[in-house]
């Protein structure tokens, strides 16, 4: 873990891609650090990076120059079965549109990353049930995705992204596909598991009301980091 | 082809020239056999036209005319016979070559040479040729089994030898023959042809005793089949020729080139 | 244990297109399983069928292969039963030898004289008992296939069997009782040439003494032969019964006899020989041991023989093999590529619908094998049901079919024989099938499934 109390850590990251023929720099020399158990928002017009800087983050992809840090190890040196497994431990994803397995239960969905940490059945069983209560879907565990409404969903989604315990949670806009009050209830749930479970948090908005919720946020601009907010700037 | 392949060859090999003549009265068995032997077959090289009919349960089914050249070999050995078929005109100037025991027939058609096999002789009038044939004297023993009286061809009554002949080799046809020659003149009367199981093959009758070439010879043979029970031949001789035969007549290469007269 | 669960939920997601690529492989599988077993049958059947009736093995004088039959008695096997001797007092042989049993081949002129008819034959001389004991081999257990008892017993020296064909043709239909057959009626035209002279006069003069065999009411042959040396013989046979030879050229001429009466008819009162030795083994695959072991032996002996295989002496059988054979590789490589063309689409479309889905699993940690564990799981799963759905009812089916009762008519047969459809009779052919199916399934999958696997994890995400 971080002794420095960071959990992630970046030195002049950028990211560009190939779009045809044009080159685009979707990230320009991002140099960040985000402390732990904090619920930290990166909030940015879309088109901005956000995204992109998430999934640095959560080490579904690669800088193109730069360091990155995160959780204490350094991304550039491992391997992609390496950089898979450290995902299956360490990180919890929450996605704009849910992404649950559609032929597996919300039970079974929770239970998923337990597996890939090749967790016992007993242990399994535990966690799950445990976590499917917190988020308030008891009743609905055996209902598939196609069951359930989108908040539910959501639920879902959270649920199995901490069942694991992991050390870093990362959500893309996760209330991007909920109406207001949902969305709202959303964030509230998700703070709430951020403090039980001391994991640190970091999402992705352009929702402005969502600041006031967080304790760190992070703008982005053009690929940029924007310097207008409380706190987190290295 | 069967039919041809030997109808030819009964009139050919039949004639075999025995050697000189014994004057006084014979009373061996060989000395028989020599005798009626020399009553069948003139003594020098000749030739001679059968005209063979054949029987079927007493209809006359197949008839040929051939020209048959016979003559022995130089160390008393074998006996050569070429078989020139004249009638019927579709079988006009096929030729037959029998050298010993064994059987060439060519066709001026198609100018193929094709050597008979034993088994193909089996049957029809291949295998009368045998019964006609030359020297019993020299490929049988016999011996004297009695006398006795028996009806020939024309229902005469003859006193006979009747002799019986066991193969002295290997090559002939028959295993033994039952052979009756009358007592004075040594003409052979009948014979009965038997295969190695003791079965009749053939009986022959020997008759129409004429002069022909300085002595009475047999100019008709009736051939009997002895397994094919419904089958007769009649095997008719003239225009008996003595005459100068080339040896290279009794070669196979010759035959594409034989021109006969 | 989950893999298997997800995967096979997952088949199912799009069950129309599951079901058609799980029927495709069970088509392929009963297709090839059906013609394999029918191949099978046919191959087990024939060489049944050969063993039985000619043996493993054939012993001859050298050359006779070749050029006996222009003149099998030049080619005779002197002091035969020595040589039997030889080959079954051999340790390492008796071991494997389950007959040894001599043969005489002959031909000549079989006459119904008193039907006026007669016909060229191709005979055998034989021992009736250990021929009939040949006819007791069935290494593969195979239920119908045995053959009637040859009709030819060891004291009956004289009985003889002929060909159907043949008996048709020497006006024995009435005499032996044979269905689908009847004598000609004598030809009683009568001829228009002149009636010639009366020789009937003669002919009962010498009366042959009436065939002195009256107690024997069956028909009779005359046989004629040439002997070794050239000379006509002739014997009797009495005709037991008439038997199918299946092919109608052998069919026609066939004659089959005691060795003794083969004998007496080739060799007369001459050294006995045969023209052959017929070896039945006790297995097929022992032919190349007895064979080398038959070398050693001949060549310490001084014995100048060839030995032939079945397959050597019956060139259809190899001929009629490898065209099923090819016709069967043919026809599994078409269902081959099918299948492979099946799986390939199938899971080409399952992937391409699954890309996002993909690209989160590879985000909760699922590693690259595991996506392409996943996919071949899945391509595994419809191969296996595929395989199985279509070995089972392909095993029904041959059921069905074999005792249907429905017939067809080999090549060069003059009989049509029951269709039979041979699954099981070589143990290994049911399971590897089933097993190759699912092996090719797995292997069309690979590529569509390691495409997914290396999928860039943002880039499946960003899909819909």
């Amino acid at each position: 873990m971080n002794q420095n109390g960071f959990a992630v850590r970046m030195v002049e990251v950028s990211k560009n891609y190939l779009m045809g023929k044009v080159e685009v720099q979707a990230l320009r020399s991002i140099t960040l650090d985000v402390p732990t158990k904090k619920f930290n928002v990166i909030i940015g017009p879309s088109g901005s990076g956000k995204t992109t800087l998430l999934n640095l983050i959560g080490c579904i992809d690669a800088p193109s120059s730069g360091s990155m840090e995160i959780c204490g190890s350094d991304m550039a040196m491992l391997s992609d079965d390496e950089s898979s497994d450290f995902r299956a431990r360490n990180i919890g994803f929450i996605f704009q549109n849910f992404n649950l397995m559609p032929v597996l239960s919300a039970y079974e969905n929770v239970e998923y990353p337990l597996l890939l940490t090749r967790t016992s059945g007993k242990e399994r069983k535990e966690r799950v049930l445990q976590m499917i209560e917190a988020v308030g879907l008891g009743g609905h565990k055996h209902h598939r995705p196609n069951e359930l409404s989108g908040g539910q969903r959501q639920r879902v989604a959270i649920a199995r992204a901490l069942v694991k315990g992991p050390q870093l949670v990362l959500a893309d806009e996760p209330t991007a596909n909920l109406d207001s009050k949902t969305g709202q209830g959303i964030i509230d749930l998700m703070r709430e598991m951020q403090v039980k479970n001391h994991t640190t948090f970091i999402f992705s908005s352009h929702d402005k009301q969502i600041m006031d919720h967080a304790d760190n946020v992070f703008a982005i601009r053009d690929g940029e980091l924007v310097n207008d907010n409380k706190g987190g700037l290295s | 082809m069967n039919r041809l392949i030997l109808f030819g060859l009964i009139a050919s090999l039949s004639f075999a020239w025995t050697g000189p003549l014994h004057a006084e009265e014979p009373a061996t068995a060989e000395e028989i056999i020599a005798a009626s032997d020399a009553v069948r077959n003139p003594d020098k090289p000749f030739s001679l036209k059968t005209t063979l009919i054949e029987y079927r349960s007493g209809k006359e089914s197949d008839r040929m005319v051939l020209i048959v050249y016979s003559k022995e070999e130089k160390s008393g050995g074998q006996y050569r016979t070429l078989v020139r078929f004249i009638e019927p005109s579709r079988d006009e100037n096929k030729l037959m070559l029998k050298t010993g025991n064994i059987l060439w027939f060519f066709d001026p058609a198609s100018k193929a040479s094709v050597r008979i096999s034993p088994q193909q002789r089996l049957m029809g009038q291949a295998s009368n040729g045998d019964v006609v044939t030359v020297n019993f004297h020299k490929d049988y023993k016999g011996t004297i089994e009695g006398v006795e009286t028996i009806t020939d061809a024309e229902k005469n009554s003859r006193n006979c030898y009747r002799v019986n002949m066991i193969a002295a080799n290997d090559s002939v046809t028959y295993h033994r023959i039952e052979y009756w020659v009358e007592k004075e003149s040594y003409q052979p009367v009948k014979g009965k042809f038997y295969s190695e199981s003791e079965r009749l093959l053939k009986t022959a009758y020997y008759r129409n005793y004429q002069e022909q070439l300085g002595k009475r010879r047999p100019t008709d043979t009736i051939i009997i089949d002895g397994v094919d029970s419904k089958l007769v031949t009649k095997m008719s001789f003239s225009d008996y020729n003595y005459r100068d035969i080339p040896e290279e007549w009794f070669q196979k290469e010759y035959l594409p080139r034989f021109k006969g007269n | 244990m989950k893999t298997l669960s997800i995967a096979f939920r997952n088949i199912f997601r799009n069950a129309r297109r599951s079901i058609m690529t799980v029927l495709a492989i069970a088509v392929s599988a009963i297709s090839i399983l059906l013609f394999g077993g029918f191949v099978s049958a046919i191959i087990y059947g024939l060489e049944t069928g050969i063993v039985q009736g000619t043996g493993h093995l054939q012993i001859y004088q050298k050359g006779f292969f070749d050029y006996g039959s222009g003149n099998p008695a030049a080619y005779g096997i002197s002091h035969y039963e020595d040589v039997i001797k030889y080959i079954t007092e051999d340790p390492q042989l008796n071991q494997l030898v389950e007959i040894a049993t001599p043969v005489l081949r002959i031909y000549g002129i079989a006459g119904n004289f008193a039907a006026d008819t007669s016909k060229t034959f191709f005979g055998l001389g034989m021992v009736p008992s250990e021929r009939d004991k040949m006819r007791n081999w069935n290494d593969y257990n195979l239920k119908e296939n045995r053959r009637p008892e040859l009709g030819l017993f060891d004291s009956d020296t004289e009985g003889g069997v002929v060909g159907y064909g043949m008996a048709r043709m020497l006006q024995l239909c009435d005499a032996l009782h044979l269905e689908n057959c009847t004598d000609k009626a004598p030809d009683t035209a009568a001829s228009s040439a002149p009636a010639g002279e009366d020789f009937s006069s003669l002919i009962a003069l010498d009366a042959e003494e009436q065939s002195k065999a009256p107690e024997d009411k069956r028909p009779k042959l005359d046989l004629l032969a040439a002997t070794v040396s050239g000379a006509p013989n002739v014997l009797t046979l009495f005709v037991n019964k008439a038997e199918n030879r299946g092919i109608k050229e052998v069919d026609d001429s066939f004659v089959a006899m005691h060795l003794s009466f083969a004998q007496r008819l080739l060799y007369g009162k001459g050294e006995k020989k045969v023209s052959g030795i017929v070896l039945q083994l006790k297995h097929t695959k022992d032919i190349p041991v007895v064979e080398k072991r038959l070398a050693e032996i001949f060549s310490a002996r001084n014995l100048n023989f060839e030995v032939k295989d079945f397959k050597q002496l019956s060139p259809m059988y190899g001929q009629t093999i490898s065209m099923f054979i090819s016709i069967f590789t043919f026809l599994a490589l078409i269902m081959g590529v099918i299948v492979l063309f099946t799986i390939v689409n199938t899971m080409s479309m399952c992937v391409m619908e699954r890309v996002n889905e993909i690209g989160t699993v590879r985000a909760l940690g699922v590693r690259r094998s595991g996506v392409l564990r996943l996919f071949l799981t899945e391509g595994c799963l419809m191969g296996v049901l595929g395989a199985t759905f279509g070995s089972l009812i392909a095993v029904v089916a041959a059921l069905l079919i074999n005792t249907s009762g429905m017939t067809w008519t080999p090549p060069n047969y003059v009989q049509p024989v029951f269709l039979t459809i041979r699954v099981f009779v070589n143990p290994a052919f049911l399971p590897v099938t089933w097993l190759v199916l699912i092996l090719l399934a797995v292997m069309s999958s690979f590529i569509p499934a390691r495409k997914a696997a290396r999928m860039m994890i943002v880039d499946a995400l960003r899909h819909v």
